[in-house]
């Protein structure tokens, strides 16, 4: 049977546990551009964001990870994975900084020194400031904003992914853009 | 989009920019690489070797066939074995006692035989060969022969147990 882009994605995950690497391929190439730059933004490290990516594959492939179909779809599992991966590869650092206030908005930036490949990707100087301020926000704001204004998720979708209800997704959205407004607004003023 | 959130038409231009930027970001390829790696060496494990299927058996699945093939061959032997070889009595429906050169044939039930109400005695004579069914020896000698026999019939006549007074 040929795969297309039609294929759904549970079709996918039965053919590729049946031995199937076309399947696994279009699965992968199918979810991996959104998840890795959902990760780039949120962790700020194009390492960091290629390892959390294949890490959730690789759960994928080894069953180590169990998707369950009735709970939810591919997509927003797998965002919820590589949120919990990065969440484990930054919990040493937030052990050693302060909790972060819930209108903090003044987080330090994540490290993206200027080899930095998003930061030769995004030649636009204004997208570049815009991640910039973004890298600056809280990261229980910063989920909420990159799923909701860079991905297009719902609400619902948030709460599932970051395991929060409605409410909190709908409070953390309207003080991450508002933070971000500032922070633009700041860096505008500055540059003036 | 946002029915709920202030408006912040700068930020939503500024995010639009963002998400321009970012659309064509992808994984590295090496991610995909090391990906297909791990999923051939994964199933390389479970796909079936290229040698001979009795090859590919270890002692202990030798040993589970050997053991259900004898206990199958054990049960399919015991279905198939006529019932009359297992008992020792021609396959006639009758029983047969045969003691001292004389022989009881009961054609039917003992219990039908005993609780008939009023059993007659018949003489008759029964050819030999028709006797060698019920097991009694035959002879090319004697294979013509009639054997006189005392016939127990019921009160409707049907028969119900022969008495065969000599058989050699």
């Amino acid at each position: 049977m040929t795969i297309t882009p039609t294929t759904s994605d549970d079709e996918l995950l039965r053919r590729m546990r049946a031995g199937e690497a076309p399947a696994f391929a279009a699965l992968y190439r199918r979810h991996q551009g959104p998840l890795y730059r959902f990760a780039l933004l949120r962790c700020g490290s194009p390492d960091t964001a290629a390892d959390t990516v294949q890490e959730a594959f690789m759960g994928l492939l080894s069953g180590r990870l169990a998707f369950d179909p009735l709970r939810g779809s591919l997509p927003n599992f797998l965002f919820g994975v590589v949120r919990l991966l990065i969440l484990k590869h930054e919990a040493p650092r937030r052990r050693e900084s302060p909790l972060p206030q819930a209108d903090d908005d003044d987080t330090p930036a994540l490290s993206c020194d200027d080899a930095c490949p998003l930061t030769r990707v995004l030649a636009d100087e204004a997208a570049e400031d815009v991640r910039r301020a973004l890298a600056r926000l809280a990261p229980h704001y910063r989920d909420a904003v990159i799923l909701y204004e860079m991905h297009g998720l719902s609400y619902g979708e948030i709460a599932t992914i970051c395991a929060i209800d409605i409410g909190t997704v709908r409070s953390r959205l309207s003080r991450g853009r508002a933070a971000l407004a500032k922070a633009l607004r700041t860096h505008a003023l500055d540059a003036n | 989009m946002h029915d709920d959130l202030p408006e912040l038409p700068h930020l939503d231009q500024r995010l639009a920019q963002l998400r321009m930027a970012t659309t064509q970001l992808d994984a590295p390829r090496c991610v995909e690489k090391e990906l297909m790696q791990a999923f051939t060496h994964q199933f390389a494990r479970r796909r079936p070797s290229h040698q001979p299927w009795h090859r590919r058996l270890g002692l202990l699945e030798w040993s589970a066939a050997g053991v259900c093939a004898a206990l199958t061959a054990g049960v399919l032997g015991l279905l198939l074995v006529p019932p009359h070889l297992v008992d020792g009595l021609p396959e006639t429906g009758a029983l047969v006692r045969i003691d001292n050169g004389a022989a009881f044939i009961a054609l039917d039930s003992f219990e039908r035989i005993a609780a008939e109400p009023a059993p007659r005695l018949v003489e008759a004579a029964v050819p030999r060969t028709m006797l060698a069914a019920f097991g009694l020896p035959l002879t090319p000698e004697n294979a013509g022969d009639d054997v006189r026999a005392e016939m127990l019939v019921g009160a409707g006549g049907e028969p119900l147990a022969l008495r065969l007074s000599s058989i050699d």
